[in-house]
């Protein structure tokens, strides 16, 4: 099976007075695997299910090679689909699940079911065959669930947040799988999700989505390294907000002065937006900051460390120097030496999806 | 633990009491009494039982199912809720009152009869089709507590899974929503037939004998309407109900796991 | 100042956009004329109940017939009966289901199958084999038993001005949904976890029965209390058969004579009824929303 593209054109979705798509552009390329991010409500779930055909978009169209499909029947169209949970059929076993759209199209039973043995064993559980999905843990219920959407080899597979109803060990290992079958297959992918990690290990790119728009889409590295826009920067990993003053294309921020990523702001006073994992922390008696709190991660640590001004600053240091940094370590704060993104020092406040707890 | 002595003696002992009354004649063990419960007067009186509870269970179930479905796909949900409650209270409004609200409405000098001359037009409430009408008036709602759990458990995700397996609605009923349904929608039926086929109260206070019903039957031989040394056919009759209303649960319990299972 | 923000932000909207209704609305017919049947079919028998008790035979109106169920021969004592069994009936089933209920939940779980069934029996048998089979104890008891003091026992128990052999029957009856209403609300507390850590707390094993599980149970106990009232409220089979002047066989026996009025207590009772279950369950509903 091949890959087909996709293409979403000024989609636009209300439901009463909620706005869940708002003209949204997305192309997808045969092949790759897309993943929708964004919180909940941004509507990511809702251009899936467009795609689908559960959803009929207000305004705008959706084309699959080219072809508008935007009218087509959900059971007409090219595109398998993996449910968040619970979508087998309770009174079917696991190989009649997967045989279930070939039953809809008349095959005959052999072939049925040597096709659905065929795509069990693909999906690495060729003995559950003879089981009904009661029977089945919550992980297996979900690769039956990706077998049964791939019996029809369609040029789409959607997967529609299905990792979030399990057990953290076994999410991991299901998104390598559900990768490396993707890979194998070459089938256009799309893959709904909020959570950022998922998103970032398993895509080739990222879309991610704020209230029905389009904020960036781009491969992970870039969506971590180079933000379009703060609503991203802070979406995407963990993110400090550092006080800075602008002149020219240059922005001096704690003490350093750092060139200037993208587009500054018209104002002087700004936020400098840093990566934990860019602050640099060193013990350091004189050094005008206080460690607050430590939390090891096993590979890293997070410090959250209060400079001599009030200010807050999260940084990440490598696991094994935890030590060096226990709560009441004085240390001295400094930035890696490179661009950094600048936002407008009002933006932030105003920006709804982001709480700010932390604000001193 | 005192509550199955308690079970054992108040339930078991007249249980005991009427399997020995059953085979017992006159002193001795026999199958008299037993074969005579299922001749004549009494046998008809079975089959009449049987009739009405089978179509009560059938009637009810249908239109228990209609009346819950147009409830659950409503997008009201005062309407939902008002049903539901009305249903709970009507499925329990059994008994004498039930009877007596009808023969003010459909008997011979009830409101509906006379305001509607139905008299002249040789309506009775008091035969087989008027006592299933009354019956249906707590089975109904019945069936449809039964049922909404069962409809409010078809997810969502099964439609879509089908229409993403290029299924049709009528494929999807057919293959994925009728089998999941059909525990839930038997059992129902099947707590009607019981609850028919047990009724007393309302058939005697509305047709006395005039429809022949097993219970009825049993009422009268309890009460010392019967020939002197024929007491024990109200036992071996009451057997009779017993051995059918097991038969018929034996079908209800394992439908209504699998239905649990399914629709957990 | 500046802001830190936390690794995974998570927006909460007022509400996620809601995923249902995408298509083009059916126009459903079907679905108002079912509901308008139905209407109809419940409403006019409980409608044409009330025009019947209050109708004149000259076509006026009157309420006479509700003031005569007071004034009525036996209305009195076959209500304080009806309602005395009632109560009779809960504290002895609460007595008995509630300690094994608790029981099986806890110390034996291979049990449970046992109680369950013993708890379904009386509704696979009908009201009437019951007593069917109760009349033959009571019959023949006195024969077998003249010299033993059981004798004594059985003839007390069918006392008129209160048959105690109700009550047992009753008790049978309302096993099943006694029953059933406690396991649900055991289930919905957790009662292991409770009790646990009222032991680890340092309560004893009655401490933990009356002042932690019960307590929790109030609206489980309640339901079940009113379930059992409405049951023994309304039986007629039994009292009838037994030949006991209880609350419905009064009604039944007053209707040859005074079908308006008779007609008139089955609508009181019916409200009585009613309003007993729609508290019962707006009760639940309380409980519901408030836990």
């Amino acid at each position: 099976m091949n890959g087909a593209r996709v293409e979403f054109r000024g989609l636009r979705r209300r439901f009463g007075s909620t706005v869940a798509l708002d003209g949204l552009d997305l192309t997808v390329e045969p092949g790759e695997l897309l993943a929708l991010l964004g919180p909940s409500g941004c509507g990511k779930t809702t251009a899936l299910r467009c795609l689908a055909g559960f959803e009929q978009p207000d305004e705008g169209e959706i084309l699959v090679d080219g072809a508008d499909i935007t009218r087509v029947p959900a059971n007409r169209r090219d595109a398998g689909m993996v449910f968040q949970s619970y979508s087998l059929f309770p009174n079917l076993n696991a190989r009649d699940n997967v045989g279930f759209g070939l039953r809809v199209r008349k095959v005959p039973a052999a072939k049925r079911h040597a096709r659905a043995q065929e795509l069990l064993e693909l999906v690495g559980l060729p003995s559950v065959g003879d089981r009904y999905p009661h029977q089945l843990s919550g992980g297996q219920q979900q690769r039956v669930a990706l077998a049964r959407a791939l019996a029809l080899e369609p040029r789409v597979l959607l997967l529609d947040e299905p990792l979030s109803a399990l057990d953290a060990k076994v999410r991991v290992t299901l998104r390598e799988e559900i990768r490396r079958l993707q890979l194998s297959l070459g089938i256009t992918t799309i893959f709904v999700t909020h959570d950022q990690e998922e998103a970032l290990s398993m895509a080739d790119r990222v879309a991610v989505l704020r209230a029905g728009r389009l904020e960036q889409v781009a491969d992970p590295a870039t969506l971590y390294d180079r933000p379009a826009t703060p609503f991203v920067a802070e979406f995407v990993g963990a993110m400090n907000h550092l006080p800075g003053v602008l002149s020219g294309d240059r922005v001096t921020v704690l003490g350093q002065t750092l060139p200037v990523e993208g587009q500054p702001p018209a104002s002087a006073e700004a936020d400098v937006l840093v990566r934990p994992e860019a602050v640099l922390v060193t013990p350091d008696a004189e050094g005008g900051g206080i460690v607050m709190v430590s939390s090891f991660r096993g590979s890293t640590t997070r410090l959250r460390i209060r400079l001599g001004d009030g200010t807050e600053v999260l940084a990440d240091v490598p696991g094994h120097d935890s030590a060096r940094f226990a709560p009441g370590t004085a240390v001295r704060v400094g930035l890696v030496e490179r661009p950094v993104l600048v936002s407008a020092r009002t933006e932030t406040g105003a920006t709804p999806a982001v709480p700010e707890p932390d604000v001193v | 633990m005192p509550l199955l002595a308690f079970v054992v003696i108040v339930f078991g002992v007249p249980m005991l009491v009427l399997l020995g009354g059953t085979f017992t004649k006159e002193g001795t063990f026999s199958t008299a009494n037993l074969t005579e419960s299922l001749q004549g007067a009494y046998l008809t009186a079975l089959i009449g039982s049987v009739k009405i509870s089978a179509l009560v269970a059938v009637l009810g179930g249908v239109l228990g199912t209609i009346l819950a479905q147009a409830v659950v796909t409503s997008r009201f949900r005062a309407l939902r809720e008002a049903v539901l409650t009305a249903s709970g209270v009507l499925a329990n409004f059994g008994g004498v009152p039930l009877a007596f609200a009808w023969i003010a409405t459909l008997g011979n000098s009830g409101v509906v009869t006379t305001t509607l001359g139905l008299g002249e037009h040789g309506w009775s409430l008091y035969n087989f089709w008027g006592l299933t009408l009354v019956y249906l008036y707590f089975s109904i709602p019945l069936q449809v507590l039964t049922v909404v759990p069962a409809l409010d458990g078809l997810r969502p995700q099964w439609r879509e899974a089908a229409q993403n397996n290029g299924a049709s609605t009528w494929q999807f009923w057919r293959y994925v929503g009728v089998p999941v349904l059909t525990p839930a929608l038997l059992g129902g039926v099947v707590l009607l037939f019981g609850g028919a086929f047990a009724a007393y109260a309302t058939a005697q206070a509305m047709v006395g004998s005039t429809v022949p019903l097993v219970t009825l039957k049993i009422a009268d031989a309890l009460s010392g309407n019967v020939l002197i040394g024929h007491e024990n056919v109200a036992l071996a009759l009451s057997l009779d109900m017993i051995v059918i209303a097991g038969l018929v649960m034996a079908v209800y319990l394992p439908l209504q796991r699998r239905s649990a299972r399914w629709l957990r | 100042m500046a802001s830190l923000t936390p690794q995974v932000t998570t927006q909460v909207s007022p509400g996620t956009a809601p995923r249902r209704g995408g298509r083009p609305r059916r126009p459903r017919v079907w679905r108002g004329v079912v509901l308008v049947l139905a209407a109809v079919y419940f409403l006019v028998p409980l409608i044409a109940s009330f025009v019947f008790t209050v109708k004149v035979p000259d076509g006026g109106f009157s309420l006479d017939a509700y003031g005569q169920i007071f004034a009525a021969e036996g209305f009195g004592t076959s209500l304080l009966l009806s309602l005395g069994l009632g109560i009779a009936t809960i504290v002895l089933v609460l007595l008995l289901t509630l300690p094994a209920a608790v029981a099986v939940r806890l110390g034996a779980p291979r049990l449970r199958p046992v109680l369950e069934v013993v708890c379904t029996l009386p509704l696979v048998v009908p009201p009437i084999t019951f007593v069917a089979g109760i009349s033959m104890v009571l019959r023949w008891g006195p024969d077998y038993l003249a010299s033993t003091p059981f004798y004594q026992t059985i003839i007390s128990l069918q006392n008129p001005d209160f048959p105690v052999v109700l009550v047992l029957a009753y008790v049978v009856l309302a096993l099943p949904f006694v029953y059933r209403s406690l396991d649900a609300g055991l289930g919905a507390i957790d009662v292991r976890t409770l009790s646990e850590a009222a032991r680890n707390l340092g309560a004893s094993w009655p401490h933990v029965l009356l002042r932690v599980i019960i307590p929790n149970m109030r609206s489980a106990m309640a339901s079940a209390s009113f379930l059992t009232l409405a049951l023994v409220l309304g039986e007629f089979t039994i009292a009838r058969l037994l030949s006991f002047q209880t609350f419905p066989v009064w009604i039944y026996t007053i209707s040859g004579s005074q079908a308006q009025v008779s007609v008139a207590v089955s609508v009181f009772s019916l409200l009585i009824t009613w309003l007993l279950l729609l508290a019962l369950s707006s009760a639940g509903a309380r409980q519901r929303s408030g836990s």
